[in-house]
């Protein structure tokens, strides 16, 4: 069962099955789900950067109008972390009386000291974020060094560089907030969620154990969902909270996060600062890279930047020593957004080979591609489709097309040079992201004898256009149009399924979806054979056709499908186990390196202008070329890598959540201080796919985000002639680089 | 639907609104039964015409897309949560809640309004528009048609708003230029990054080439 290698509707444009309902606002989000006896809830949220409960006093909340129920999650004498970390919930009968009830409640706090900011926190030993005698400030994340690093790494330096670098912790902004809608039938014993998540079987099994009950009675509905981006795996605190409510109440409850609550808690990317130092020789090879770096991960823990992928996609670099600290603050716990830690590595190293280039004079360009790590030998012999195979070839060609598309050649200058106050620029970088896909996403196809067809599987669609994949793969292998082809996705009860993280959805479902609609092909043949006295053997598909080649006859779909009688044909398809996998090389080549794979390269290129009196960077252009395997849908895959341009461009210019030291609480927790790019801030962006059906599906999520601020960041280095150091790349920022060229502000 | 604005049956001005719900304030502290005269300034008339409204919900109906709906809301409540919690009207989003973000727009009496930065009781006697009247059986207007031809929308909880404030544009200039439409826009803002396609579909809106 390999892709087809005709390819009718795979890799072409196709338009979003789902699309007219979303533009005419009749698709229903989990935020849209209106109950009959509906309440609403709110969360009482700690003010506090770090305090102690004192007390609770909800006698007056619990009689105010409209109130239903209250739900509990601290009590006093409990240690809060964060300012926006739970209290309670409360429901009513509307919106506006659970808002009263919660203003309603008095609760006396001891405020503790907190820290909100990375480089106070790094310096402040054995204090006070809290947590208990293991939560240490400041924990190291990694610490790797190449054999002998300090007797080699600078020895045959032509150039060496030394600065510092960093981006600053930004926030999910999922349009439609976290939140769900709860309801248990009469009996109190089966729970339907109506919830905004990325992860719709987790989602109900997570609420099952919460519940001590059996996971069938719990069922998840996510038709349509309004951002995730790595922050929507489950029901988290507030879906638990809702549906206590609800039961409390015996009435279905929706409790939906305002805006501030989303921003303060919904999710975050971490921050990552650090001190490269990176040296070439005088071939312009670089020789070492040296990177002690650091990073937020609020008052969680785990490492902000991809460790092991520093120095980034440049991996052959032969002297490496890094470091890096996970800085715990009092602020809510970083959760994956799209390409965990990628964007910030792709930052530390790929500012520094610029800067590098210049001190040796080399076009930027050409330090790329003089240090692209090359093909690997082993993997050409034993998996020649894959990223390890081909990531020099790839990116060669990537940066040879990349470099056209912009017109690097004509307009590339070297760093500072122009005349006037507005200066102009180009800056490039490159990334690589996994995105391979797994099981189990057992996918159902049932075709009726009125020639309908139904493919259905509890995966979610996140914007991705998910349906329309689906869709398009059925509609090939029985020679329909996508259009034709009826797709449910979103629901728990059609059976497990891979949460969408980290690009997998599209390389996890797509053979699964393609072994189903195969066996429903041979189901639907082994049915009707019989009917038209010839072998199944005898039949194929054509466009709109069931062909009897035996007497050279084509029949129309439905009419074929009319054979069927009383029966629908109905087949499923899903992926091998694991231990099959692991047993089985071919079924494994098969599945992970030729129906799917994992590893892509990307190269984008921005231009920028920058106004050297206001300091106001304006991105006018970027140029994108991604690897993704086989292209399922051209234009998906388009608006997907556009899409995550504009969020390296927000990411590179824009985006900060700023915390106050003093009150430590998050000050632009709404959209109009926390920026976000307008239509007119956007540059042209210019995407090509490159299409490479051989190495199977790869997920495309991720990797077109990575890159781009770096590629910016460079792109400003490259007006202004001076490194501003650490994103956003605010007006101010870009100033203070121009005032001080040795260091700019943070 | 034709209403005049000048006419106190056309709904309640904000002016009206801000001196009755003083009343409505008053009456919360204990002086249940005042009346509005006891609100009026000296040397002009009692207002005695402006309905008194809140706290508690009061009957409002609302023109959207030209059917006449009732319910009862607080007066605090605004026009999109009235049309979202009260109403089942869902199209428009509530996203930033306090007019930034455009995902709330509907037009009033043609004009794009963010809903969540007005009062539903302010919204009586005028027609509203939102995204859902954008087709008419299975046939879309030519702002969604565009929008799905060339994905102008991802995850699409920004899209209706976008959708209403590109409607608004070109309705009041059907010869609008790509820069006039975008200019409209600044309003909306999109989280998944559908900036590229809304371009390609606004060119195509404006019968404008775009790129060789």
């Amino acid at each position: 069962m390999p892709w087809p290698q005709q390819r009718r509707l795979l890799g072409t444009k196709v338009q979003r099955l789902d699309g007219a309902d979303k533009s005419t606002g009749r698709a229903k989000y989990s935020y849209d789900i209106n109950r009959p006896r509906q309440c609403h809830a709110r969360i009482l949220r700690c003010p506090h950067a770090h305090a102690r409960i004192k007390s609770i006093d909800t006698t007056v909340a619990e009689r105010t109008p409209g109130f239903k129920s209250i739900h509990m999650v601290a009590k006093p004498g409990d240690e809060l972390y964060f300012a926006g970390a739970e209290l309670l919930g409360i429901a009513a009968d509307t919106e506006e009386h659970a808002e009263d009830a919660l203003r309603a409640i008095r609760v006396e706090y001891e405020p503790l000291p907190h820290h909100v900011k990375e480089a106070e926190a790094l310096r402040s030993k054995g204090s006070t974020v809290g947590g208990g005698a293991e939560a240490a400030n400041v924990t190291p994340a990694g610490d790797y060094s190449t054999d002998n690093f300090e007797q080699n790494a600078y020895r045959d330096a032509a150039a060496v560089h030394e600065a510092e670098y960093g981006v600053a912790i930004i926030s999910h902004q999922c349009l439609e907030t976290h939140g769900l809608v709860a309801q248990w039938d009469e009996k109190q014993e089966n729970l339907t969620v109506w919830a905004s998540t990325q992860a719709v079987p987790n989602t109900a099994q997570q609420l099952a154990q919460y519940f001590k009950i059996p996971a069938t009675r719990v069922k998840c509905i996510t038709h349509y969902m309004g951002g995730g981006f790595g922050s929507k795996f489950g029901p988290d605190i507030q879906g638990q909270i809702a549906a206590e409510l609800a039961k409390k109440a015996a009435q279905p409850v929706k409790l939906m996060l305002d805006r501030a609550e989303e921003v303060t808690v919904g999710g975050m990317r971490p921050s990552a600062y650090g001190k490269v130092k990176i040296a070439a020789n005088k071939e312009g090879l670089i020789q070492a890279f040296e990177v002690d770096c650091y990073g937020s991960p609020g008052v969680g823990r785990g490492a902000t930047v991809n460790f092991n992928l520093l120095p980034y996609v440049y991996v052959n670099v032969p002297h490496i020593k890094r470091k890096h600290q996970a800085v715990r603050l009092n602020l809510q716990t970083a959760r994956a957004m799209r390409a965990p830690g990628h964007p910030q590595n792709c930052l530390l190293t790929e500012q520094a080979i610029d800067d590098l280039a210049a001190k040796l004079n080399v076009n930027p360009i050409q330090m790329r591609l003089r240090n692209l790590p090359p093909n690997d030998q082993d993997a050409i012999k034993n998996a020649p489709t894959t990223y390890l195979a081909l990531r020099h070839t790839i990116y060669t060609q990537q940066i040879d097309l990349v470099r056209k598309m912009s017109d690097w050649d004509r307009k590339w200058h070297p760093p500072g040079q122009g005349n006037g106050p507005i200066k102009t620029g180009l800056g490039i970088a490159l990334h690589t992201w996994g995105g391979s896909g797994r099981g189990p996403n057992p996918t159902k196809i049932t075709i009726g004898a009125d020639g309908s067809v139904l493919c259905q599987s509890s995966t979610q669609d996140l914007g991705t256009a998910q349906r329309t994949v689906a869709a398009i793969i059925v509609a090939e292998i029985l020679g329909l149009d996508p259009k034709d082809i009826m797709v449910e996705v979103g629901e728990s009860q059609h059976g497990p399924s891979t949460p969408s993280g980290g690009s997998t959805t599209c390389p996890g479902t797509s053979p699964a979806i393609l072994k189903a609609a195969e066996n429903a092909r041979d189901a639907f043949f082994a049915a009707i054979a019989p009917r038209m006295n010839v072998e199944v053997a005898d039949l194929e598909i054509a466009p709109g056709h069931v062909v009897n080649k035996k007497a050279n006859q084509r029949i129309p779909w439905r009419q074929a499908c009319a054979r069927l009688g009383m029966n629908p044909v109905q087949a499923t398809g899903d992926w091998p186990t694991n231990a099959q996998l692991q047993q089985n090389k071919e079924l494994r080549d098969l599945w992970t390196t030729r129906l799917s794979n994992q590893g892509v390269g990307g190269v984008q290129i921005a231009e920028v202008r920058v106004d050297t009196e206001t300091g106001v960077v304006r991105c006018t252009n970027v140029w994108a070329v991604q690897d993704v395997g086989l292209v399922v849908n051209k234009l998906g895959c388009e608006s997907q890598a556009a899409g995550g341009v504009v969020m390296g461009v927000n990411y590179a210019l824009y985006e900060e959540c700023i915390y106050d030291k003093n009150s430590g609480r998050l000050v632009n927790p709404d959209m109009e201080f926390y920026k976000l790019a307008g239509i007119r801030d956007m540059p042209q962006i210019h995407v090509h796919m490159m299409d490479m059906p051989e190495r199977g599906v790869i997920g495309i999520g991720e990797p077109p985000t990575i890159s781009t601020a770096a590629a910016v960041g460079n792109a400003i280095f490259n007006a202004i002639g001076v490194r501003v150091p650490f994103a956003p790349f605010t007006p101010e920022r870009v100033l203070a680089a121009l005032a001080r060229p040795q260091g700019g502000a943070r | 639907m034709s209403s005049s604005k000048d006419s106190p049956k056309s709904g309640l001005s904000r002016r009206d609104f801000l001196r009755a719900g003083g009343a409505a304030a008053t009456s919360v502290t204990g002086l249940a039964g005042a009346t509005l005269e006891t609100q009026a300034q000296p040397g002009q008339p009692p207002a005695s015409h402006i309905p008194v409204l809140g706290p508690g919900p009061a009957k409002i109906s609302l023109n959207v897309n030209g059917r006449e709906m009732s319910t009862a809301v607080e007066p605090r409540v605004t026009l999109l949560d009235a049309l979202r919690n009260y109403l089942d009207v869902t199209g428009c989003k509530r996203v930033c809640d306090r007019g930034t973000c455009g995902a709330c727009t509907v037009m009033l009496e043609g004009k794009p309004v963010y809903s969540c930065s007005m009062l539903a009781v302010e919204a009586q006697g005028k027609a509203i528009r939102t995204a859902e009247s954008l087709v008419d059986g299975g046939k879309l207007d030519p702002v969604p048609e565009k929008f799905v031809q060339f994905d102008a929308q991802q995850c699409g909880f920004c899209t209706p708003g976008f959708v209403v404030a590109m409607r608004a544009v070109l309705d009041r200039n059907p010869k609008a230029t790509p820069e006039d439409v975008e200019q409209g826009l600044q309003g909306n803002i999109c989280r998944c990054g559908t900036y590229e396609q809304m371009r390609d579909a606004i060119y195509s809106l404006c019968n404008r080439p775009r790129r060789s």
